[in-house]
């Protein structure tokens, strides 16, 4: 009796569901509820999950889930309403498919690096001017920081890049040429330069 | 942001958003509302209205008892609604939050619909049609277990004596 259309039924749910969603985030937003949203995109170095804020990109992280510690830092700079919003991050998502085709060589999309320190903007800050198929070294981009003696810790400030790829720190290397560390692994950087370069960099290389 | 730092730290480690909440419990908050009215229109403004006051409360009150204070917060803006106007009930948009649970049956539930006034109705739906427990409907409507148990079976009582 109830079982008949009952497919449906759910399905007409899901319609009026998705509205009422539609119209839920426009109600928040002018209300002054601030939203970042985010979506996960397939890539070849595996799924990203991407948010993007009012500000900007402001996390992409190797993963199908972001780790506690970034949306900590989203939660605390634009509160709880993160949520799920493909379209938002749509145009990030395209210049990365353009990147990971071989089709771009800089993004043009904003990028978001509220509820850092300081000195880690500095750091991302220098590491975004390293064009596309160059590298440099953690002294190098300390100093261009500011810092010169502190190039641990801008191999830690890079470590936490919350923004990989868009500010490339897979461009960033130990000053004795060998790899470094990478937040997505040191395949996911060997991958970066290769398709950047056509080769990766060989120790010593780049002293 | 301070409460919702105390919120965030106290006990539980995993960062909950207001984004989890939604996906979670939006489509039970949005069918509950519907199985209330019994009205496509008035649903999807009790699940606006609702996701609405829980965005701008946040945090939730107790961690752990989210879904009891969103079915709290909908309940509440349901009686509010019921006071400003009286409804008629649309057995098609009824039909689409068509109960899943046995021993419910869409005929229950327009009866419910019908004759019940709003505190009770929202008592038999929480209990016998969304299936929570009775803590969590006590919770929900703000009053002792006693109290929900009570009104779960006077509903029930009525909803029987409707269907005869």
């Amino acid at each position: 009796m109830i079982g008949d259309g009952k497919g449906g039924a759910a399905a007409t749910t899901e319609v009026l569901m998705t509205d009422a969603r539609e119209r839920l985030l426009v109600r928040a937003r002018r209300d002054g509820l601030e939203t970042v949203g985010y979506r996960v995109v397939d890539s070849p170095l595996g799924p990203l999950w991407i948010a993007v804020g009012p500000k900007g990109v402001l996390t992409i992280h190797y993963g199908a889930e972001p780790s506690q510690g970034e949306l900590a830092r989203i939660v605390r700079t634009y509160g709880p309403g993160v949520l799920p919003d493909p379209r938002r991050a749509d145009p990030v998502a395209r210049e990365l498919d353009q990147y990971f085709n071989g089709r771009r060589r800089a993004f043009d999309v904003a990028f978001d690096l509220a509820g850092l320190t300081d000195f880690q903007r500095r750091i991302l800050a220098a590491t975004a001017r390293v064009p596309f198929g160059d590298v440099s070294t953690y002294a190098k981009v300390a100093a261009r920081a500011g810092s010169e003696k502190a190039s641990r810790a801008a191999g830690q400030a890079l470590g936490a890049n919350p923004i990989p790829i868009v500010v490339p720190c897979h461009r960033i290397l130990a000053s004795d040429g060998t790899m470094g560390g990478y937040s997505g692994g040191l395949d996911a950087k060997r991958v970066l330069l290769r398709l950047e370069r056509g080769s990766v960099p060989k120790a010593t290389q780049y002293r | 942001m301070e409460t919702a730092a105390a919120f965030y730290t106290s006990g539980m480690t995993e960062l909950l958003t207001f984004g989890d909440l939604l996906s979670r419990h939006e489509r039970e908050i949005f069918v509950y509302a519907l199985r209330l009215t019994g009205d496509r229109d008035d649903a999807d403004d009790i699940y606006q209205e609702t996701f609405l006051a829980a965005f701008k409360g946040w945090p939730p009150p107790r961690r752990g008892q989210e879904r009891a204070w969103l079915y709290r917060i909908a309940t509440n803006k349901v009686i509010d609604r019921a006071r400003r106007a009286k409804r008629l009930v649309r057995m098609d948009d009824l039909r689409l939050a068509a109960p899943e649970r046995d021993g419910v049956s869409l005929a229950d539930l327009g009866a419910a619909v019908k004759v019940l006034p709003e505190g009770q109705r929202a008592a038999f739906v929480l209990r016998k049609v969304q299936g929570l427990d009775y803590a969590d409907v006590a919770r929900a409507l703000e009053c002792s277990e006693e109290a929900a148990r009570s009104r779960v079976a006077e509903a029930m009582k009525k909803v029987r004596e409707a269907m005869k």
